[in-house]
């Protein structure tokens, strides 16, 4: 279709125009020398409108200003370079190559498109990847929904997200977020947020979202949380720690979280921190007779009471 | 942003990014181009024609830009303006982000000198999309191979795997069900169901090159006594979150009493066991013995201290 040629031509011509030049451009001087401004000067107005919504649209960012500052005539238009060009200051083969690497992790997984435009950007840079001195991995970031672009997208906008989650005793609750952050642990996926009804941060782990995640505009300033967010992130502390006996060679993921191993020959004594009692208990039933918990006495408490539960159940 | 860009728009990006790609690629062949930017040969040539009429303003043969086609090898020159490619949008930097997170947590701790150069990286690209410094103490990624097998081990799926063995030096690919960790003086193992062999075999987990889930439950190769998957029924006393994620079990059929099947006695006990009295086993029955008398064990002892 010539007509949507000649509107791309456009595009870039006043995308070329506006970055080439040191001053602001007024419309007027957009209209008489930028290729493809035709028609009665209420049409030239609707192209540029539309033209300047397109580059925006495309994440250019077109500054507005008046060449003349005494003079508040007509405003100029230009985009700034350093705001159009990708700048990663100094940079070396090797970490191009990281880049690299970090873009495969999407491969077949939510940003995928996204991260192979990135790779295109950073290949146009003209620094080659360099991956002899990396080791040979490549690690993949687990498959995930649709609905992570629509959380970036959120993020980056500070729009509220509204979305049923299903609780920890098994309640499906409505949730209205405004999210901030996203990350991946253990292959599943989180998003942090403000959560608008206590106006406190919560973490809210994706595949446990029920049905759709919608998307409400925020038009007021959102501020990141920072004191609180600190005051988490320092609130990590265990709410205690637990002795278990675990048999030789048995008990892996217990081993992982422990401070001390002491060896008492067929068993060793670990001592592990505890976030949550509930989850800690589960755990090392888990295990069956290969752990046997001996300190504090309100896990133990809770593990003899959950066996008695199983033997009553099934006895 | 993400938002549904059309595709004149995204034609438009696809131009703006072709003249810095070919800046640093003279001389590319169309094809491999094409192939570059995911479009047709023809896309790429009606694009390239595009492109030739777009310049400065003057539109002389001074400002526009030269592009030549010479036996389908593509070079270009008087492009200064758009040399450099766009800056990373906000979706494309988180992308790189995570991603970088994960290279991190999978890169082995004697390699300080790229943990560091990562972090930089990361350092940089937040800084571009204006992403607070906060982010960064987010939760890390776990190892990737490490991370999948215990999704696997958790959720009850299966994996296919890369295998080195050692003693024979050659790389097997096996379909397996993990069913547990467990550690041999230095080493770590994965003891799982391998179907490629039809019997349980233990996998060194440092030795495991690649492991990928697999949806469809895979089918035995070798037949084998033990190959048969149990099934069994289990009903909800108290249900919570932990034991329905535990089963992999939808929330919606939490009411209802269900039949599972699984290759692993082990992983129906230990599920049971670590649900506590949330779930109750009713078959078979020669497990649910076996598990009664067990937990009446193992509360003995507690009950002996």
């Amino acid at each position: 279709m010539p007509t949507v040629s000649r509107k791309i031509e456009r595009l870039i011509n006043l995308t070329i125009a506006l970055l080439a030049t040191k001053r602001y451009l007024t419309k007027s001087e957009i209209f008489r020398t930028v290729e493809g401004y035709e028609g009665s000067a209420e049409t030239k107005e609707r192209m540029f409108e539309r033209d300047k919504d397109d580059l925006r649209t495309l994440g250019i960012k077109i500054e507005v200003g008046s060449f003349d500052p005494l003079f508040a005539d007509e405003a100029g238009y230009r985009i700034h370079s350093d705001a159009y060009q990708l700048n990663l200051g100094d940079i070396s083969s090797t970490e191009v190559s990281l880049l690299s690497l970090a873009a495969q992790a999407w491969e077949g997984a939510a940003l995928a498109d996204v991260a192979q435009s990135a790779i295109l950007k950073l290949n146009s840079i003209g620094i080659p990847a360099d991956s002899f001195d990396l080791p040979a991995i490549s690690p993949k970031l687990s498959n995930s929904s649709e609905e992570l672009k629509i959380v970036t997208a959120a993020i980056a906008e500070s729009d509220y997200l509204h979305f049923s989650y299903l609780s920890a005793d098994l309640v499906v609750q409505p949730r209205t977020v405004i999210p901030f952050s996203l990350s991946t642990k253990s292959g599943f996926w989180y998003i942090g947020a403000v959560d608008q009804d206590v106006q406190e941060m919560r973490t809210f782990r994706v595949d446990r979202i029920h049905g759709k995640i919608e998307v409400k505009e925020n038009k007021e300033a959102f501020e990141l949380p920072v004191e609180q967010l600190k005051s988490v992130i320092e609130n990590e502390a265990p709410e205690g720690y637990a002795t278990i006996d675990i048999r030789k060679g048995k008990g892996h993921s217990l081993r992982l979280n422990a401070i001390s191993v002491e060896d008492l020959g067929e068993w060793d004594q670990v001592k592990v921190p505890i976030f949550g009692l509930e989850a800690l208990a589960s755990q090392v039933l888990w295990h069956g007779d290969d752990a046997f918990v001996q300190a504090p006495e309100q896990l133990r408490g809770l593990i003899i009471h959950q066996l008695e539960m199983l033997v009553t159940t099934h006895g | 942003m993400v938002k549904n860009i059309s595709a004149p728009l995204a034609r438009t990006a696809r131009l703006l990014d072709l003249v810095p790609f070919l800046n640093t690629h003279q001389g590319i062949a169309l094809k491999d181009l094409a192939q570059q930017f995911d479009v047709s040969t023809a896309q790429m040539s009606s694009d390239l024609t595009t492109l030739w009429m777009c310049g400065l303003p003057g539109y002389t043969p001074l400002e526009l830009m030269d592009l030549e086609f010479e036996s389908g090898f593509v070079t270009i020159r008087n492009a200064p303006t758009l040399a450099k490619p766009r800056s990373i949008s906000f979706d494309e930097g988180v992308a790189l982000i995570l991603g970088l997170d994960l290279l991190s947590s999978s890169i082995s701790d004697d390699r300080q000198d790229l943990i560091a150069s990562i972090d930089r990286l990361k350092a940089k690209l937040s800084e571009k999309i204006g992403l607070p410094i906060s982010l960064k103490a987010q939760p890390k990624s776990s190892p990737a191979i490490s991370s999948v097998i215990s999704e696997a081990l958790s959720k009850n799926i299966y994996l296919h795997i890369k295998y080195h063995a050692l003693y024979r030096d050659e790389i097997t690919t096996r379909t397996i069900q993990p069913i547990e960790l467990v550690e041999n003086q230095e080493d770590q193992y994965l003891r799982a169901f391998c179907f490629t062999a039809g019997a349980m075999r233990d996998f060194r987990v440092d030795r495991i090159i690649e492991a990928e889930k697999v949806i469809d439950r895979p089918e035995t190769k070798n037949s084998s006594t033990n190959s048969a998957p149990i099934e069994f029924t289990i009903s909800f006393k108290a249900p919570s979150r932990d034991v329905i994620e535990r089963f992999g079990i939808d929330y919606a059929n939490v009411a209802k009493s269900l039949q599972l099947t699984s290759y692993s006695q082990q992983w129906v006990e230990r599920s049971v066991m670590a649900s506590g009295g949330g779930v109750e086993l009713t078959k078979p029955l020669n497990i649910r013995s076996e598990l009664a008398s067990k937990a009446q064990l193992i509360l003995d002892r507690y009950k002996a201290l």
